[in-house]
């Protein structure tokens, strides 16, 4: 019952054909399906229809992030529950979207569009259900960085307070760690709904703002493959390798060809859900976000889509 | 709301001291109570009050385990499907099974197996402060690993013990042995969305084939196959990989002759993942797909 994970990113891209060089190439996703506008992507182990979708548009964007729930029933507790806080639900009917069936949308505090679907077209991961390997091959090789699946997103909000209580209240995510300033007020907000986390952040910035999403790999050891990989590629990487404070997951930021920030991200725990929140204090923002390094840079701070 | 994960093993040990020892000083958990007969230990990670209890007895072998559930009114809504589907259900109040111990349900499973479904089990907190931790403590001991991940059992019918963990408790089949005959060798089932929390394998009713601890990834695996060596710890498998889970391993035995596990890898399991299936021939693969052979001692040696 409730919002399961993260189902998928949808982007704008300036150039859909580099974007799709890139995130096939360099990410070694696989392109499930190509439309005049928009490409669909999933990672290896992915068994659904896509986590990433890439559409053209003049400029650089996000146009919403995707969870899945669990339930088919959750649809219509999720649309009472979003209405009866103030906020518009749209029902997306079969059909509409490519690779997945009914849907709902609204807007959040945060000035994001969230979509929460069920009922996703099954394409099956790499591997077979009948005795298969336990890997796919050339992982880190030919086909890049090869993620077996996205992981979270992180978006920013000019009230983070706002968006958490709304992601947390009305949707149910639960908060494992919080970001304060001198004040009190919350300048960052990690959740989750999969007992990992986070399946989705929130920072301080401008509302409507994507800062970055993750792929998940499996171990610091393809953290370091996906370093070597990005270096080959001439990829502009922003931060990393490294660990989080926060999370205490292991990292690299960087950037696709055309400004979207990518990260990929390991480690972790397993919240409980009675999982006591942790609390950075702005004082230690820098070790919170950059545990090495200590400090945060600007471009991390600032550049978001 | 459900079965949220593997709570706690209690394992019975002929030499409490000598138990004790190796599972604080080489496994590297932490001892949070004592009683005459039993020792209670939990993972550098883990919130809760304890997930291994070392238990007085003159032989080896399992006393109960015990899932974590997220809600107290869930132990009403098991204990009610239990007792539909005829199965003798006792309750226990908090702090009655021992120290720190939540509420729980107790029953036996179709194999035999004593089961508990607990919820409010003593929060003594994990080794990091709450503002501002470093992502792990120093000083860890041991292998130190962060939290006990899943329990293994033997069952003479491994169908029936499925069926029933599927249909009464809501566990999920992630992978099957499938024998040449159609019936289930062994089964891997979930309720956390990892590859299993539970996994069963034909033997006798009862038995325990061993519990395993988590760790991060596979050098770790490495780490721990070096502290057992150091320790004279007796390992059974070098580091491999599994085909089933597709999670890497280390088996080693406890002094009192219980099997452990170090674990780590896998994937996330969607609620409607279709399941994975082995046959017979791929037997080997399925268990140690480096080796690819069946592992006789490994079948046949449990507690």
């Amino acid at each position: 019952m409730g919002i399961l994970r993260l189902s998928h990113v949808d982007i704008t891209v300036t150039d859909l054909d580099l974007a799709c060089a890139y995130y096939t190439k360099v990410i070694g996703m696989t392109e499930v399906r190509r439309t005049t506008d928009s490409a669909y992507l999933k990672c290896w182990d992915e068994a659904d229809h896509h986590s990433l979708r890439l559409t053209y548009a003049p400029r650089v964007g996000f146009d919403l992030m995707s969870f899945k729930v669990e339930h088919p029933d959750d649809l219509a507790e999720f649309e009472t529950a979003v209405t009866r806080y103030g906020f518009p639900v749209q029902r997306v009917s079969r059909g509409t979207s490519v690779g997945q069936g009914e849907s709902i949308r609204f807007e959040t505090p945060s000035g994001h569009v969230m979509e929460l679907v069920h009922d996703v077209e099954k394409v099956g991961g790499a591997l077979p259900k009948l005795n298969p390997r336990p890997f796919v091959v050339n992982r880190g090789g030919a086909d890049g960085i090869a993620p077996p699946r996205m992981d979270h997103v992180l978006v920013t909000a000019e009230e983070v307070g706002d968006a958490t209580r709304f992601y947390a209240g009305v949707l149910g995510f639960r908060l494992t760690e919080q970001l304060l300033d001198g004040n009190g007020h919350q300048i960052g907000a990690w959740m989750e709904r999969s007992h990992t986390p986070h399946d989705l952040a929130v920072v301080a910035g401008p509302n409507g703002g994507l800062h970055h999403f993750a792929f998940w790999l499996d171990d610091w050891d393809h953290v370091r493959t996906a370093a070597d990989i990005l270096a080959y590629n001439g990829i502009s990487v922003d931060v990393g390798p490294t660990r989080h404070g926060i999370t205490r997951g292991s990292t690299i930021y960087f950037f696709d060809p055309l400004g979207t920030r990518n990260e990929v991200f390991t480690g972790g725990y397993r919240p409980d859900p009675d999982f006591p929140t942790i609390t950075w204090t702005e004082d230690n923002a820098g070790r919170a976000i950059f545990y090495y390094e200590g400090a945060l840079n600007d471009r991390f701070m600032k550049v978001h889509t | 709301m459900s079965i949220l994960r593997l709570s706690h093993v209690e394992i019975r040990v002929p030499d409490l001291e000598l138990a004790t020892a190796y599972y604080s000083e080489v496994v590297g958990l932490i001892e949070t109570a004592r009683e005459p007969e039993r020792v209670f230990l939990k993972c550098w990670d883990e919130h809760q009050h304890h997930s291994v209890v070392l238990s007085y007895a003159p032989t080896h072998g399992l006393r109960h385990f015990g899932f974590k559930v997220t809600d107290a009114s869930d132990l009403d809504l098991y204990q009610g499907r239990l007792e539909a589907a005829g199965l003798a259900v006792r309750r226990f109040d908090k702090g009655e099974c021992g120290p720190g111990h939540g509420q729980a349900i107790r029953f036996a499973l179709p194999s035999g197996h004593e089961m508990e479904l607990v919820h409010g089990m003593e929060q003594v907190g994990n080794m990091l402060p709450r503002t501002n931790p470093p992502p792990r403590p120093m000083g860890l001991t041991g292998m130190a690993p962060p939290r006990i991940d899943h329990i293994f059992l033997t069952a003479e019918e491994v169908d029936t013990v499925t069926a029933f963990l599927v249909g009464t408790l809501g566990f999920r089949l992630t992978e099957q042995v499938v024998g040449d005959d159609g019936f289930q060798i062994a089964t891997w089932l979930e309720v956390s969305h990892t590859s299993h929390d539970i996994a069963l394998i034909t033997g006798p009713n009862a038995g325990l084939h061993h519990f395993a601890f988590w760790v991060d990834d596979w050098n770790e695996i490495r780490a721990a196959a070096d502290t057992c060596a150091y320790h004279g710890v007796h390992i059974e498998t070098n580091p491999t990989r599994h085909g089933a889970t597709r999670g890497q391993c280390l088996y080693f035995f406890d002094p009192c002759g219980n099997r452990n596990e170090v674990f780590t890898g896998g994937y996330w399991a969607d609620p409607d993942a279709e399941p994975t299936t082995w046959t017979e021939a791929e037997m080997g693969r399925a268990l140690f797909y480096y080796d690819g052979v069946v592992n006789q001692r490994f079948l046949t040696v449990h507690t």
